[in-house]
């Protein structure tokens, strides 16, 4: 004890300071996120470089969607400063920002709640003489960033495309950012003392207060909206249906709404000077200012209440959390492996035994396939709502809409399919190697293991991406041979989408790392991402294209040598089968290369 | 110094720890042994304030650890069973981030991580990020980082698990060094032959209960098992009960313990 260099009571009355101890955490902070954007520029440039360029182009197309829409509005409706005009541009901000208000409260409680008690970081700074509240405040700031990055992607375009749609003055552009940053600090916070103080007082039933939260708010929007859109539809846009709708949002204009605040600030914000002198306080720039000043200050009062809340309960929560009774999950319902086995007979036993255990695994976590379950549900909702295209026979423009978007559908369904090929097949042979210990000592190739993998992974995604397309198919009423060109087309996907992510996984396996979602997130995910997506816009446009112009000679007036029957259905026929060359390709060569690599490996 | 006062904890119904009472004086080497579920851990994260007892105290240094639980784990140093890093910081930064916590200068902090780097032979690594580590320096890592403020209270979970022999004589040196010095050393372990070897007193805990408590002779001597190993002596009195004890068992086995005395009337 001879080498002590600050007693434990001088180590606490310095880490007492709290300034010292918010300097130390920035430091950790800013020295993790450093060594983190080195080794990205170093390891993953590709996939750096495209996810800043992907959200460029998100951002830009957004900044044009809403920078049409006001230009829209003010040529078609009315002009800036007219009652129409500043009425809809108030409606549009108070129900954006009070949405987002309500998705931000969610999102930075759900994701506060990962931060805090279960994170390994959290555990080990509470053994540490770091105070509970600074612990807290480093895990909000995580939260609030994870959870308000997709609003400053939505807002930031949304608000500049306003003011120059309006010809705000230079203060607008320069209140923009302190207005949506300090009114996203209000909702983070407000999520962040609900997680902190449901697990305080309601530990043991959190998830049903929170599926029962959830579950209500999203019957109240679905409510609302159905309450707005389900009207005769010649009454849409019409004034009473102008009027009826603002009035049925009035309570996102609530003004105790911080929300409510950031539409006014901004708004008030971008008015010109007012050509009359009048009272200072009524002047647009001054209001904005007090907007911004109800918000800074809620935000940092909110910081306050929090800080004192975390002080007081968060080591307790923590406490209790940690020591919940526990029901061990019970390996239950026997009957859906007992269907799978038995729709799997047509296997070879060592293929069907892999093709169960990856099933059982797949519907024993919650994360995989409620994933798959909300986007093929939100995809599925869609489609049966998508039956505003009727066919009219003759009528070119209908007939182009209704091809169009049903290819589009396929499309989309591609790449959603592509996002999860990626996320949950790609990692799987990775995962496996890491269990190389079973599989690896078991009388099984490894061919069959990787053809197990590809097996699963297109029949898996067969089914359900089968049964949408033919939704959608069936809500637009294509013809029949559209139907059959889009469910070939599907086959194509499926197949060619689960042999690129098991082929790929295969040769670029990643042992080292046991988070799927970070062996996603590497160069071999990146490059299987791209890869999909360029499968999918050259199947979808081969099968599309000569689809498209057969069904625009069907409709259409025009007699020309191009649009003659026998000469659609030439390169209908063609289009069809270099789709099928390019699917075959697209299996055989990454599954034949991550057959060759795969029986090449060490598992070092 | 670490004091136990009537500490209990359980997770809903089970009883993860049942009235421990223990005292660990200062420089003495404290081995928790006990069967996977037996209550371990459970102690020791309510020694380190992780968990806080339901009932009863723990003290360190004569510090409550939920009253005062700052001034608790700065005299603590913890080497969990699983050692957590930061991914994205080198070793050397990580060990500049927990002297700094615990409140050494950045004069202090250096000759102190310089130290603990001589000591584990972090010197090759220690400024690579410790995303690359292996178990084992991550260990060595995290003993530098537990001693960096020189604690008078050392908590170490299965500190043995997963290094090599040479880290392991090191670790053990280490340990009979530090209690050597004057510091209280908590250690669980399933490590039997370490505990033999460098343990002054041993606990033996069984369903979230201590049921022995001494020297490794005064367990030889209680069940007449001298000249035995102390794996044979701990197997033969440890039995194969797993895990913390229900209410219910625990109403049961008190009723046989001190039957009432309509129990024993005829």
């Amino acid at each position: 004890m001879t080498e002590s260099t600050a007693t434990p009571a001088e180590a606490t009355r310095v880490v007492g300071d709290s300034r010292y101890e918010a300097a130390l955490f920035r430091r950790l902070r800013t020295t993790e996120t450093a060594a983190h954007l080195r080794q990205l520029m170093a390891t993953a440039r590709l996939r750096t470089l495209l996810v800043i360029g992907l959200s460029l182009f998100f951002w830009c197309g957004l900044f044009a969607l809403f920078f049409v829409g006001f230009n829209f509005l003010k040529e078609h409706v009315a002009q800036p400063g007219e009652l129409y005009h500043a009425k809809t541009v108030e409606f549009v901000f108070h129900l954006f920002f009070a949405s987002l208000n309500v998705m931000l409260i969610f999102s930075s409680g759900i994701i506060l709640y990962g931060g805090l008690f279960s994170s390994a970081e959290t555990r080990y700074l509470l053994t540490t003489p770091a105070r509970e509240e600074r612990v807290v405040l480093h895990k909000f700031q995580e939260a609030t960033l994870f959870s308000s990055w997709g609003f400053f992607l939505l807002a930031s375009p949304l608000t500049l495309a306003y003011g120059i749609s309006v010809d705000a003055p230079w203060h607008y552009y320069v209140l923009i950012a302190p207005l949506i940053i300090s009114f996203v600090y209000i909702p983070c916070v407000i999520g962040a003392l609900c997680c902190l103080l449901l697990i305080y007082k309601l530990a043991h039933v959190r998830m049903t207060v929170v599926v029962i939260v959830a579950g209500l708010s999203m019957f109240a929007a679905g409510a609302a909206i159905w309450d707005t859109v389900g009207i005769e539809r010649e009454e849409i846009f019409e004034q009473k249906f102008f009027s009826d709708t603002i009035r049925k949002f009035s309570f996102t204009r609530e003004e105790w709404l911080p929300s409510s605040w950031l539409s006014d600030g901004l708004i008030d914000a971008a008015q010109p000077r007012p050509r009359l002198p009048g009272p200072l306080r009524h002047t647009p720039v001054i209001r904005a200012l007090l907007s911004l000043g109800l918000l800074v200050s809620n935000a940092l009062m909110g910081r306050l209440v929090l800080t004192a809340v975390a002080k007081r309960c968060f080591r307790t929560a923590f406490s209790q959390l940690e020591c919940r009774p526990r029901r061990p999950r019970r390996a239950g319902a026997v009957w859906v492996d007992r269907v799978a086995a038995a729709l799997l007979t047509p296997f070879p036993p060592q293929v069907r035994l892999l093709l169960l255990k990856d099933w059982r695994l797949l519907r024993r976590d919650p994360v995989q396939w409620s994933q798959f379950l909300i986007f093929f549900g939100l995809l599925g909702l869609y489609f049966l709502n998508v039956d505003q295209f009727t066919v009219t026979a003759g009528d070119i423009n209908h007939a182009t809409w209704v091809n169009l978007v049903s290819f589009l559908n396929l499309a989309v369904v591609g790449l959603i399919l592509s996002t999860f090929t990626t996320r949950f097949i790609y990692p799987m042979l990775s995962l496996e190697g890491r269990r190389f210990w079973v599989l690896g000592l078991m009388p099984v190739s490894r061919e069959t293991i990787v053809w197990s993998k590809f097996v699963f992974a297109a029949l898996g995604s067969w089914m359900p991406c089968a049964v949408l397309i033919l939704v959608s198919d069936l809500m637009l009423r294509v013809p029949a041979l559209v139907v059959g060109i889009h469910q070939l087309t599907t086959v194509l996907l499926c197949v060619g989408l689960a042999a690129l992510a098991v082929g790929l996984g295969a040769t670029m396996p990643n042992f080292r790392e046991t988070s799927p979602s970070k062996i996603a997130a590497g160069f071999g995910g990146t490059l299987n991402l791209v890869l999909s997506a360029v499968y999918i816009i050259v199947v979808v446009s081969l099968t599309a294209l000569p689809c498209h112009f057969k069904l625009i000679a069907g409709s259409s007036s025009l007699t020309t040598e191009f649009l003659n029957p026998d000469y659609l259905d030439f390169w209908l026929i063609v289009g069809a089968g270099l789709a099928v060359a390019v699917g075959v390709v697209a299996t055989v060569v990454p599954l034949y290369r991550g057959v060759k690599a795969f029986n090449r490996l060490e598992f070092c | 110094m670490i004091q136990f006062e009537g500490v209990s904890r359980s997770y809903g119904d089970t009883l993860a720890v049942r009235h421990l009472d223990l005292q660990i004086e200062s420089g003495e080497l404290f081995a928790l042994l006990g069967h996977n579920g037996a209550g371990k851990t459970t102690t020791i994260k309510m020694m380190v304030g992780l968990l806080r007892p339901e009932a009863g105290r723990v003290l360190i240094d004569g510090r409550d650890v939920v009253t005062q639980v700052r001034e608790a784990t700065s005299r603590i140093g913890y080497v969990p069973d699983e050692p957590y890093l930061y991914d994205k910081l080198s070793g050397r930064e990580f060990l500049y981030f927990v002297a700094e916590m615990h409140g050494l200068s950045r004069k202090d902090a250096t000759v102190a991580i310089d130290r603990e780097i001589e000591r584990f032979g972090l010197g090759r690594f220690a400024d690579e990020l410790s995303e690359s580590y292996s178990h084992g320096m991550k260990q060595r890592t995290v003993f530098a980082a537990a001693l960096l403020h020189d604690p008078p209270v050392l908590v170490v979970d299965e500190p043995l698990v997963g290094l090599d022999p040479h880290s392991i004589r090191l670790v053990k040196d280490l340990l009979h060094e530090r209690a050597q010095s004057g510091t209280s050393i908590f250690m669980s372990t399933h490590t039997l032959t370490a505990a033999e070897e460098i343990a002054d007193r041993i606990g033996v805990m069984q369903r979230g209960e201590l049921i022995f408590l001494g020297t490794i002779d005064e367990l030889r001597h209680e069940y007449h098992a001298e000249g035995k190993s102390l794996e044979s002596v701990y197997l033969s009195i440890s039995g194969g009960a797993v895990g913390g004890a229900t209410v219910d068992e625990v109403a049961q086995e008190e009723a046989v313990a001190h039957p009432t005395a309509s129990d024993e009337s005829p």
